[in-house]
This record gives C-alpha cells, sequence and structure tokens, in this order.
C-alpha cells in the first residue's frame, strides 16, 4: 500500500518576516516547507516559519528523531530561524543537513556561522542535537526511500531546487528563482495577451508531469520589470512554466513583503486566468502558512 | 518646574493593563447546500463535520460520518479532512488542514461555508 506525501507550509513569506494585520491570511514567516512521506521527513529551507514547525515537532506522537534539512541556499530569509527550532536543542534528535559535496557544506557552515557570539547567545557547538553534515552524490540521493535531486535554480549566488519522489508521486520545492524573459516573450504582458513564454528546458524537465511545484514567483510583471536580476520570477512566467511542465498544482511561493493579502489574491486570480487562457489544466493558489496538502 | 505641567496626569484606580479581547464569535455560514442558508456558531474547542450525528449535521450522501473536524488551537480554529472520501476544499483547493481566516470558503460534499470571525 502506498502511503500518502503531506506536504504543509510553514513560511512562504520572501525576504523577511512581515507580521502584520495585511498579512494575516497567507503569513508573514519567511521560507519554510515540510515535506513528509511515511515516515521520512524532510525541511525544506530554515526561515521563521521553522520555529513554529519545531514547535510542532515536539508535540507530536510518535515524535520524529531524525530530520532532513534541505537548504535552497544561504540568504538570510533562508537560514534566519535556525537558532530557534527547538529540535535541534533536544539530545534525542538527529538533523541530517545537507551540504553540496563531501567535502563542501555551505549551509553547515553558514547555519553554525550565524550561531557565534556576536550573533546570538548560544553556540552551534551546544546544540542538543546531533547535527549531521550529509552530501549529495551528483545531486541524487536516496533518502527513507524517497529519491531526491538537487537542480540548480538561478538566482545571485547559486541556488538549488529540490525534487521528491516516491511511489509515484512527485514533489518539487523551487524557490529563489528567477525566470528571464527572453526575445520574442511578450514582457510586460498588461493586458495578459502573450504566448507562452520560453523557460529553461531544465526547469520544463525536472518538474514534469509534477503534483506540486512550489515555486517562487515574488513579483507580477510590473514589479518584476524594475526588479530584473534580483533572483525571482514575474508570476506569469512561473504560470507558463506550470503549464509547459504539465504540473497539476502549482503553489505560488515567497510573496514580497510588501504586498497584502488581497494582492496575492489579486495576483493568483490573474494567474489562473492566464492558465486557462494558455489551455492549462493545472490548480493554481498561493501557499499559505498553515495548510497542509496531501497527495 | 511648575506642578501644573503634571496637570493631565489625573489619579485614578483603572487598570491600565492591556486587556485581552474575548474570543470573537466565530460561525461558519453556510451558504450552498440542503439546509443553507443557515449560521453555525463555533462555541465548541471541538467539532465534527459529517452525515448523521455529527456536531454540524451534513444530508449529502457525498458526506463522510465523521468527513472533517475543526479544533480550536490558541486562538485559531484549524480544519482537517477526517480521511473522508471526497476530502475537503479550502477556497476551491483541495487541502488536508488548514488555519481558517475570515472570509475563507469550505467546502464539504455539496455544501459551502464560509468561515466568519465575529
Amino acid at each position: 500500500m502506498t502511503m500518502p506525501a503531506f506536504v504543509k507550509f510553514w513560511g512562504t513569506r520572501g525576504s523577511i518576516p512581515t507580521p502584520s494585520s495585511w498579512t494575516r491570511v497567507y503569513g508573514g514567516n519567511t521560507s519554510c516547507v515540510e515535506v513528509r512521506f511515511d515516515d521520512t521527513m524532510f525541511i525544506c529551507d530554515a526561515g521563521s516559519g521553522i520555529r513554529e514547525l519545531g514547535k510542532d515537532i515536539i508535540t507530536r506522537q510518535p515524535r520524529p528523531t531524525e530530520l532532513h534539512l534541505l537548504i535552497t541556499h544561504t540568504h538570510w530569509d533562508h537560514i534566519q530561524g535556525f537558532p530557534f527550532f527547538t529540535p535541534a536543542y533536544v539530545p534525542q534528535m538527529q538533523i541530517h543537513l545537507y551540504g553540496e559535496s563531501k567535502d563542501t557544506n555551505r549551509p553547515y557552515e553558514l547555519l553554525s556561522g550565524q550561531m557565534s557570539s556576536e550573533y546570538f547567545p548560544v553556540s552551534f557547538s551546544q546544540l542538543g542535537a546531533k547535527i549531521i553534515s550529509s552530501h549529495f552524490n551528483d545531486s541524487q540521493a536516496t533518502i527513507g526511500g524517497v529519491n531526491v535531486r538537487r537542480f540548480p535554480l538561478n538566482h545571485p549566488g547559486g541556488c538549488s531546487g529540490y525534487l521528491f519522489e516516491k511511489g509515484g508521486r512527485k514533489i518539487v520545492y523551487a524557490t529563489d528563482n528567477e525566470i528571464v524573459p527572453q526575445p520574442g516573450d511578450v514582457f510586460p504582458d498588461p493586458d495578459d495577451e502573450g504566448p507562452l513564454r520560453q523557460v529553461p528546458k531544465t526547469l520544463v524537465e525536472v518538474t514534469q508531469g509534477a503534483d506540486l511545484l512550489i515555486a517562487d514567483a515574488q513579483y507580477d510583471d510590473r514589479e518584476y520589470a524594475s526588479k530584473k536580476g534580483w533572483g525571482h520570477s514575474s508570476s506569469f512566467s512561473v504560470t507558463d512554466w506550470a503549464v509547459q511542465a504539465g504540473v497539476k498544482n502549482l503553489a505560488i511561493f515567497h510573496h514580497d513583503p510588501e504586498i497584502t493579502d488581497k494582492d496575492v489574491d489579486l495576483k493568483i486570480q490573474s494567474c489562473i486566468k492566464r492558465a486557462g487562457r494558455l489551455n492549462g489544466q493545472l490548480t493554481i493558489f498561493a501557499a499559505r502558512e498553515g495548510v497542509e496538502l496531501k497527495f | 518646574m511648575s506642578t501644573s505641567q503634571f496637570e493631565a496626569t489625573i489619579a485614578t484606580s483603572i487598570s491600565v493593563v492591556r486587556r485581552e479581547r474575548e474570543l470573537r464569535g466565530r460561525y461558519l455560514e453556510q451558504i450552498e447546500g440542503e439546509g443553507s442558508p443557515r449560521q453555525i456558531p463555533l462555541e465548541r474547542p471541538q467539532l465534527v463535520i459529517g452525515r448523521g450525528e455529527a456536531d454540524v449535521p451534513l444530508t449529502s450522501l457525498r458526506a463522510s460520518r465523521q468527513h472533517a473536524i475543526l479544533t480550536l488551537k490558541g486562538m485559531d480554529f484549524t480544519i482537517r479532512d477526517n480521511e473522508s472520501h471526497n476530502g475537503i476544499f479550502l477556497n476551491g483547493v483541495k487541502i488536508h488542514s488548514a488555519i481558517l481566516r475570515d472570509g475563507d470558503v469550505l467546502q464539504v460534499a455539496d455544501c459551502a461555508f464560509i468561515f466568519r470571525e465575529g
């Protein structure tokens, strides 16, 4: 019997935590997503959302004792929550922290670095949990029977997306990625009239037929026009990516700290309209703190 | 310094400690399906939505007996699909669980509800 996969959003905001009455629906915590296959638990990014996840893990029965932490990149909004992650202080806990290779583990270095005394009162070496530096082989790993593939994203300083596959289910986490409009694309497209934009073939290939694609679409076309090169995508470009890859569900992620819940709703409506016009057969929604999906 | 500068400060026995607002009356407003329109107050920390003898009873055959569970956690109501046959939808998206916010549209079987916070 195939066990279901679960995905839960703990932090969906980009750049900086944004607690406010106008972010109450989609949430103000920075990136953190739980992906669970059977008893194997992955944590994608350690933004401020990981604090609530940690509190939740501690109360679960049975409590997980082995966690797999995958960091897309080490910009602040993806690591800042780790010092407040309660399971890291629990002696019985094992946390695998995945780096680039056997010899290089930048996430390990940066997560420990941000706990030096200049920044935080508790040092990394004082954590009760066993923090294990782990790595992929040729961007692939099989963890708890789940095939995990790391793939490159377009973001200043570099970034990785992650593909999780098991039992025919396919989940992709791809945040902090800029899809650059190409010559021939209609950009900006304020009236939503243009054809599908060109999307890197590698992205389409890795996400082909995914049950869920969680993708950075921090901007709309208008916002993106003034923020080219910042490493984030327009929601229309991401919609076109999902349509071309035939994904079943697209979660718009990494919401800009300046946009309100109402803005997010409007963005999603425009993406749904565009996908429909381009014959996309998918569900599009905004990633929202506290929402759990089952596949 | 003259005492007149302090005249605006009036001695009082009124407590100035911030007072936590009482939990606002929250309810489900059924807008579609048999039984609508109706309002269902959420006055207990846990309620079952389902067919038959549930806290929020539904008549639809598409509803499971204990279809979904609403639970108060802290200040928030969470809804969870209780392994129902047809699932639950939040604002049109099939979910397993979610923290509810004012205005959310919840679909259970043939029924639709709006979650209201006061």
